[in-house]
């Protein structure tokens, strides 16, 4: 019993520093702010109980519903399009070659350096003699030239693969090897076309896209909850930039831990690389997609530091989320600050967090056979 | 054709292998194509953020990869320039003794007749940014200009509003001399002003910094600026205008120094703090285990909107008037605010009850033998073995402290040097941002990217894990 | 007695230097362009007169946004004790309750009365406006005398004006007339030309006044016909930007632009002039953008920050700074300075503005408590409109919708 005591106290010492902090800036502050939002405390005169008046007002305001659209349709978008595409990219690079290493650091780079610098260089690349609009005009001016490199691959690589079936020897469509000459042919052939005069880039007006200084809101046809403002969609780019590597690395380690003899197993039975991605590749990867998907849904709901950064430079409506709202009622700067009404809000981000990674539980379980 | 069928077989089966050991070679080399060019896109704008980030405009368009700052025919001559202004041909400057030889060249259509341009040394009096607050000495009150000579003269063809035009390219010299004694001065700016507005401006030793009035006025900037001082103009122009308006030191390496002291401490007291949190929750057993690791899961989750409020008030009174202990009644605006406040995060703890889980419990047991308590157990067995959680979490907490944004936004507003380097930027860019100073926020940028890179590179290893722990392997 | 004598002397020794302590007065100020005015004031004018008294002053200007990190600092208690009240935030600052109210303790008669009249609630005298802005036209001499227009002058009205930026705009593709931003701040100084005010005697706001629907579609007009750009579709940031880089020939804007110019277009050719008159008045519209030094109510060193204030307001600050071209001053007397006879760009710069306030329908930058969020109905109808997505109408129906709400929560 003496022994059960001891290791009573000794755990409770151990975990007193931790506990102490988790009290007062974690539980204690909870607590506040459920308490606050029930009140109209303005920081500067003592709080005064007004029950649910805030979280009434709070349906009614028009700049916290365009928040909510905005942080939700973020989320939903950055969610699905970074766990997609970095588990694409995973299984395309999901083989076992050297020099890897680096490769993992430039992958990386974007995460680690913050966010405010990412978001300066963005800011920079977004204006309207940026660096976006420029490769727009340089896409759309090459345009001929990249249809013509697209046609001679498409075509070498089925005469390739025709020559090689009638020898006898079974070859998919995606065979790696002939990709590789027809590469080596659409290249000279496109450069030949080119140099003889017959295809040659278009002169095009240069685009002039505004990426920032619009209420511009996409796609038009859909329903006012549905759309997606073009700044957000400006923020939303920079945000699946930045996280994609990370979770590219963390699918790529998952994956390397799969048995390549599934897919070669799979192939001989004459699976599709597509068939094998979906019936191979996302079961086995199951653990990590909740963790990516969790980890990306809780990131995005919280979007602050972009819009924070961006500042001026757009309109508000256009990029407010739930997290700068709150922040822009505590701190407004023209009024006094509206601490209840701010904690309403927070309250909200807070339920709707737990409630959409709950959901998402149910959809993707955390355990996955094959 | 019993007799051909084994000779065919083994011909087939040599081919099959050929054929497989080549689609392996192509792949391979497929795969490597493929991570190029993703690193392209994942890099490609950082590394032209910093390229154009030397750049005088870094909004013109079309933009360019040669850039003037780029080209070691420019170095040549702007160290050339330096030695002559101020015999400094790194840095340049304007110093007694300085004689400064400077050509430009204009291009007279036919039927005009050339003239010499008006070349002065204006008096520029910085008109805002962020600390146009120094006294500064003017380059124009100790500048001489002499009349600008002809040098050259030679019959060519040029482009004038959308058409060739022949004519007359006319090159001219003048010289900058720095009049009796006096200060050693950072710039030397010129304006050259031409005739008249037929004859047009080609070239000159440095480019100019802009053409005004139209295309009749080349002005320049500092036309001594010494090789690194022509290169960098913008990283030189961060770090002497960045300047706090209270104690005259840089505020760039303030931001910096703040941004390592609390990353530093909060790595210090996670590493104490989670890993002794994290092993208790994962080897002792005691009432109330379930509740705390149920309230570390939703601290994970609670965004920081929602506590900041209560935590800024909590700072302000001083955490419950402890800070008076010290002589203080508040500890917003203070570096001791932003690490106390956050001295060890939810996740770190989970992370080290994660790793502490995976301990095998026989070396433990093996140790309880010899009669220690706990924490010598802890400090002595567990705590060695635990080296790989702890670098993976020292880097992801450095990482997470060094690149905080919302936080240190709260709670440190002024004065300017106390902030850390993410909230310093902010203020850059809002001090520079309606300028459209680019070059400038550029640079800014470039230069808070460089130490987390430089540590990455360095402990690339130990990043790398950590993003395995976090991401809950096994 | 000789003990007696050694302790006295030893307490003595200990007061005295206490006593030749200096008492440090915080100050806090914008960012920007702002540091380096008030920094030479303290480094040039005031510092040694007030180091004299005991006073030493430490500066920190507010790069961030101004009046979120005031109202942070002065409900955590660490504002600094003498700071600036932006006009247009004003009653929000002051209803904090934290600023001293400076009846007695200053001597306000000698400012301009209108600026005066910013600061002043219920008969109480919250801060000393230090000095003022107007907007005024800024033209790019060199692009007028290419085109053959005249230059832009005060007794242009409306359609003169207009007329003279197309036939400039026509020039050249890539030169425009003016750039005009999509801002109430400056659209509002046309509407006030017309006799409309923000608020009605009931509080109200009406948009759909003919008053200022005439001036907005005026001034929406210009850039749907061509004779204005917006600055983003120049890739400029701001008007200044525009007229710097000779993209425009016009800009409207305040004396700030006197420095921008100076930093990023020093050979530029500028001149400058009164606003347009409005066709139906007759009379020209304009807005007062001013900002006050005000004093902390819980400052600890309040007879010190008084001392401050006053030197930081008195006439050999405010002669200081408009013979340095800094800022336009706001005492009365200054009027007839020799400053403003000087023949550079910039003196006549600062004396169009400086004229501003007093011509014309002249009506301060403040929106009562709801601030500066009042633009923005205004703001978001212009863009609709400049951009082509709606009409004026729809657009203004609109606006005045979002407005009445806003103005209902703010009354909250």
């Amino acid at each position: 019993m003496n022994v059960r005591r001891r290791e009573v106290i000794a755990a409770y010492l151990f975990l007193a520093p931790f506990l102490v902090t988790l009290a007062i800036f974690f539980v204690y502050a909870t607590a506040r702010a459920v308490y606050f939002s029930f009140t109209d405390y303005d920081l500067f005169n003592a709080p005064t109980w007004i029950g649910l008046r805030n979280y009434a007002n709070l349906f009614r305001d028009d700049l916290f519903l365009t928040a909510l659209r905005n942080s939700l349709v973020f989320a939903a978008v950055v969610t699905s399009v970074q766990t997609f595409g970095a588990l694409v990219m995973a299984s395309v690079l999901n083989q076992r070659v050297r020099g890897l290493n680096f490769f993992r650091a430039a992958f990386y780079m974007p995460s680690i350096t913050s966010s405010v610098v990412i978001t300066l260089i963005f800011l920079w690349m977004y204006q309207r003699r940026g660096l976006f609009n420029y490769l727009l005009t340089q896409l759309l001016a090459n345009l001929p030239l990249i249809g013509m490199f697209v046609l001679v691959l498409a075509a070498a690589q089925v005469v390739q693969v025709l020559l090689e079936r009638a020898r006898g020897l079974s070859v998919r469509w995606s065979d790696p090897a002939l990709l590789v000459v027809s590469l080596v042919v659409a290249t000279t052939g496109t450069t030949a076309l080119v140099l003889l005069g017959l295809v040659a880039p278009r002169t095009v007006a240069p685009v002039d896209f505004v990426w920032l200084q619009t209420r511009q809101e996409v796609p038009g046809a859909f329903p006012g909850f549905l759309r997606a403002p073009v700044p957000l969609i400006a923020i939303m780019l920079q945000n699946i930039f930045t996280t994609v590597p990370t979770f590219m690395l963390m699918f790529l380690a998952a994956l390397q831990g799969v048995p390549s003899s599934y897919y070669e197993a799979a192939s001989l039975d004459g699976a599709t690389p597509v068939q094998q991605f979906f019936y191979i590749t996302i079961p086995a990867v199951q653990p990590v997609t909740f963790l990516v998907v969790t980890l990306g849904l809780i990131g995005t709901l919280q979007m602050f530091d972009q819009v924070a950064i961006f500042g001026n430079a757009v309109p508000l409506r256009s990029v407010i989320t739930l997290a700068y709202f709150i922040y822009n009622r505590m701190f407004p700067g023209a009024q006094l600050p509206e601490v209840g009404f701010a904690s309403a809000a927070a309250m909200f981000l807070a339920l709707l967090t737990l409630v959409i990674v709950l959901l998402q539980r149910l959809f993707i379980r955390s355990e996955g056979n094959l | 054709m019993s007799a051909a069928t084994p000779l065919a077989a083994a011909r087939r089966a040599r081919e099959t292998l050929r054929w497989e050991a080549r689609r392996r070679w192509a792949r391979a080399g497929i795969v490597y194509v493929l991570m190029l060019l993703f690193s392209l896109v994942f890099l490609g704008p950082l590394l032209f953020a910093t390229l154009s980030s030397l750049k005088t405009d870094p909004l013109e368009y079309p933009p360019r990869i040669a850039v003037p700052q780029l080209s070691p025919a420019n170095w040549a001559t702007a160290a050339r320039l330096g030695r002559a202004g101020a015999r400094a041909p790194l840095w340049g400057g304007f110093a007694p003794g300085a004689d400064v030889a400077f050509q430009l060249t204009y291009f007279a259509p036919d039927g005009t007749e050339p003239a010499p341009p008006s070349v002065t040394v204006p008096k520029r009096r910085p008109g805002g940014g962020l600390g146009a607050v120094q006294a500064i000495e003017y380059a124009a009150d100790h500048a001489s200009v002499s009349p600008a000579e002809e040098v050259e003269r030679r019959t060519g063809s040029w482009t004038v509003r959308g058409g060739s035009v022949a004519g007359t390219f006319v090159t001219y010299a003048v010289r900058v001399r720095y009049q009796g004694e006096g200060p050693k001065l950072e710039r030397l700016p010129l304006d050259a002003v031409a005739p008249s507005r037929a004859q047009v401006f080609v070239r000159s030793t440095l480019p100019p910094t802009r053409l005004e009035r139209l295309g009749l006025v080349a002005s320049y900037n500092d036309v001594a600026p010494g090789a690194l001082g022509y290169v960098f103009t913008n990283y030189r122009r961060v770090f002497a205008e960045a300047r706090s308006v209270t104690t005259g030191r840089s505020l760039f390496l303030s931001w910096t120094a703040n941004s390592f002291l609390i990353a530093l401490a909060k790595v210090l007291t996670t590493l104490l703090l989670a890993s002794m949190a994290g092993y208790a929750l994962a080897r002792l057993r005691f009432p109330g285990r379930a509740l705390i690791f149920l309230l570390i899961l939703f601290a994970q989750m609670i965004p920081g909107q929602v506590i900041f409020i209560s935590n800024y008030l909590v700072l302000r009174d001083g955490i419950f008037g402890l800070a008076s202990l010290w002589g203080q009644t508040t500890l917003l605006n203070s570096l001791a605010g932003v690490v106390l406040s956050g001295m060890v995060g939810a996740g770190a703890v989970f992370i080290m009850k994660q790793f502490f889980e995976s301990i095998p419990r026989e070396v433990e047991e093996a140790a309880m033998i010899d009669g220690t308590n706990q924490w010598q157990r802890f400090s002595r067995v567990v705590l060695p073995m635990a080296r790989p959680a702890l670098g993976a979490l020292t880097i992801l907490t450095f990482q997470g402290a060094w690149n905080d944004f919302f936080w240190p936004l709260v709670v440190l507003t002024t004065p300017e040097d106390i902030k850390t380097l993410p909230i310093g930027l902010l203020t850059f860019r809002n001090a520079y941002g309606t300028t459209g100073d680019w070059g400038l926020i550029l640079a800014g940028a470039v230069m808070s990217a460089v130490p987390v890179i430089v540590l990455f590179v360095v402990f690339q290893r130990y990043f790398l894990e950590g993003v395995s722990y976090g991401g809950g392997k096994g | 007695m000789k003990r007696v004598a050694c302790l006295l002397t030893l307490v003595a020794l200990l007061v005295v230097p206490a006593a030749w302590a200096q008492t440090v007065v915080r100050v806090q100020g914008y960012g920007g362009s702002d540091p380096a005015i008030v920094q030479r004031l303290i480094d040039e004018v005031i510092g040694n007169d007030l180091a004299a008294q005991g006073i030493s002053i430490q500066y920190e200007p507010i790069e961030t946004d101004y009046n979120a990190v005031l109202t942070n600092a002065l409900s955590a208690g660490t504002a600094a004790d003498v700071f600036y009240i932006p006009g247009e935030t004003a009653p929000g600052i002051i209803a904090t309750g934290k600023v001293l109210p400076l009846n007695g303790l200053v001597d306000t008669s000698a400012f301009i009365d209108s600026l005066m009249a910013v600061y002043t609630i219920d008969g109480n005298v919250y801060g000393i406006p230090k000095d003022f802005n107007t907007l005024a036209v800024f033209y790019n001499k060199d692009i007028f005398d290419a085109a053959g227009v005249d230059y832009p002058s005060a007794d242009d009205d409306w359609s003169a004006f207009s007329d003279k930026l197309t036939a400039v705009s026509m020039m050249d593709p890539d030169i425009h007339g003016i750039c005009l931003p999509a801002d109430f701040a400056r659209m509002g100084a046309f509407a006030f030309a017309n006799g409309w005010t923000p608020f009605n005697a009931d509080g109200s706001a009406d948009l759909q006044d003919p008053a200022f629907v005439q001036a907005f579609d005026f001034y929406t007009g210009l850039v749907t016909s061509g004779a204005a750009v917006q600055p983003a579709d120049v890739g400029a940031g701001w008007p200044g930007d525009c007229l710097a880089r000779e993209q425009a020939a016009v800009a409207i804007e305040g004396a700030w632009i006197l420095g921008f110019l100076r930093d990023n277009a020093p050979n530029l050719q500028y001149g400058s002039t009164l606003l347009p008159t409005s066709p139906a008045t007759g009379l020209s519209g304009n807005f007062i953008y001013t900002v006050a030094w005000g004093i902390n109510a819980d400052s600890k060193v309040q007879d010190a920050a008084t001392k401050v204030l006053e030197a930081l307001t008195s006439p050999t600050t405010q002669q200081f700074i408009l013979e340095q071209g800094l800022a336009i001053p706001s005492r009365k007397a200054l009027v007839d300075n020799p400053y403003f006879q000087q023949d550079t760009p910039e003196a006549q710069g600062n004396l169009t503005v400086f004229e501003g306030a007093t011509h014309g329908n002249v009506l301060g930058f403040q929106f009562g408590s709801v601030g500066t969020d009042y633009m923005t109905p205004s703001n978001n109808a212009m863009n609709v409109v400049m951009t082509g997505q709606a009409d004026s109408a729809t657009a203004l129906a609109q606006a005045q919708q979002e407005l009445t709400a806003l103005l209902q929560r703010s009354q909250r």
